[in-house]
């Protein structure tokens, strides 16, 4: 016992520098769910305020920029409206289904506004004041005027986490806009505007300045909305795939309004799949 | 005594804002990720008790992640600064130069104040960095992430150290 008590007295410092050292780690290791989690729940009431301080002030330097990128948007929206179409049901809606000659609302959007935005680390997160009061839950897309923004991994009461397009663990089903070849989208990590496409068989005629769009596979994004254009592309003799290099077209350096996409024929095909998965098995 | 235990409280509040309003907001690049919060264990008195420095540098890192949304790996980043810091000050200070107060530019020489400011913030950036990635893939990128950002850090601490500096000795 003396023994004991004398080793801590002696290495009392290099103890208490393992077990402060040991709490951050099991802190980092939590997971990036539980900070996320506890970044919004817990610190909100300070630090909430501080960034809403922040965004007011600041807000007021943009509304130029703010105004202008509503104005286009606005131009857009009245472009997709059916008055401004000449025979809308064949090929135009991207986001409505006909259903017995009728047109189905399958895609509603949630707008809302970045309150925190990364580029520079690995994985980046961003938070949008709009939460669950507002209808929206976890895996949602998010996109922006420009192109796709990320998905929503976290929801709370007023807040959402949304994994950015830039984060290691993102993944999105693209297509060639001119010939419907797909592949996954992913960001290499070196780049705010730069992300790379796998999975393109080398038959495929991919030119420099193709655009890519998303392919309504996954339940986050309708289809048609546009990603990037390819910048370059490699086909190296010992890959069976072409390494397509892309430019994202939403600029996550700007980021200031972005529209959550709420699915709302999500559940139908989360529950198809499931029955499918267990027939096939 | 209570002048140093303000004088502490003001920095690190001024630079817990610099850095959670402004620097982590320049988004420069991603090969520069620039951190000027070290600097706050840098500039405590040469006379903390090593587990009262451990202490501070511990928490302070763990306020600045609630802030930044980044839950441990500022704490355990500023901890290893705080641990180090006497190390380093014993290593690199000649024998029986005996300084009294806290690091400054101006009693301990530019010199002195240069390698201690870039050793540290180097051994800071690269164990952030390098847990922020979380793996050994990439050294390359990781080492050209860790000096930019180095070199970034630096040119903004001694930029506000300067600025400081002045405005005190006007006081006085």
């Amino acid at each position: 016992m003396y023994n004991i008590i004398r080793f801590i007295i002696r290495y009392h410092l290099l103890l208490l520098f393992i077990i402060l050292e040991s709490v951050s780690f099991y802190l980092i290791g939590q997971n990036s769910r539980f900070h996320r989690a506890a970044y919004l729940n817990t610190a909100n009431a300070i630090n909430g305020n501080v960034f809403k301080v922040y965004n007011d002030a600041t807000g007021y330097l943009f509304l130029g920029k703010v105004n202008d990128s509503l104005a286009n948007e606005n131009a857009k929206l009245r472009a997709m409206l059916m008055q401004s179409k000449f025979d809308g049901r064949l090929d135009t809606l991207v986001d409505t289904d006909t259903l017995g000659g009728k047109l189905m609302q399958r895609f509603t959007y949630i707008p809302s506004k970045v309150i925190r935005n990364s580029i520079d680390n690995a994985n980046n997160i961003i938070y949008i004041n709009r939460g669950s009061n507002q209808g929206i839950s976890n895996q949602m897309g998010v996109i922006n005027m420009n192109g796709i923004v990320g998905q929503v991994v976290d929801v709370t009461e007023n807040y959402a986490a949304v994994m950015s397009v830039l984060n290691k663990d993102f993944k999105v089903s693209a297509k060639l806009k001119k010939n419907n070849y797909f592949g996954n989208l992913r960001w290499d990590g070196n780049n705010a505007s730069n992300a790379t496409m796998d999975e393109m068989p080398k038959h495929v005629p991919v030119k420099k300045g193709d655009t890519l769009v998303t392919s309504g596979f996954s339940t986050l994004f309708p289809e048609g909305i546009i990603v990037g254009y390819v910048k370059e592309v490699k086909s190296e003799v010992d890959k069976p795939f072409l390494v397509v290099r892309i430019t994202l077209s939403t600029n996550f350096r700007n980021l200031n309004y972005v529209y959550v996409v709420n699915n709302l024929q999500r559940k139908e095909i989360l529950t198809l799949d499931s029955t499918t998965t267990k027939a096939t098995k | 005594m209570f002048d140093i235990i303000r004088q502490n409280l003001v920095r690190f509040i001024l630079l817990l804002l610099l850095q959670v309003l402004l620097v982590s907001n320049l988004n420069l690049s991603p090969y520069i990720s620039p951190n000027i919060f070290p600097l706050f264990i840098l500039l405590l008195p040469f006379a903390t008790p090593r587990w009262l420095l451990m202490l501070i540098g511990f928490f302070a890192g763990l306020l600045l992640d609630i802030f930044l949304g980044t839950t441990g790996m500022n704490a355990a980043a500023t901890l290893l600064v705080a641990y180090l810091r006497p190390f380093l000050i014993n290593l690199i200070t000649p024998r029986g130069n005996e300084f009294d107060q806290s690091p400054n530019i101006f009693s301990q020489g530019l010199t002195w104040f240069l390698i201690y400011v870039s050793i540290t913030v180097f051994v800071h950036h690269s164990f952030y960095l390098l847990v922020e990635s979380g793996t050994f893939y990439n050294l390359l990128q990781l080492l050209i992430r860790v000096v930019f950002s180095t070199a970034m850090s630096m040119i903004f601490m001694f930029i506000g150290l300067y600025l400081f500096s002045v405005r005190k000795k006007r006081k006085a």
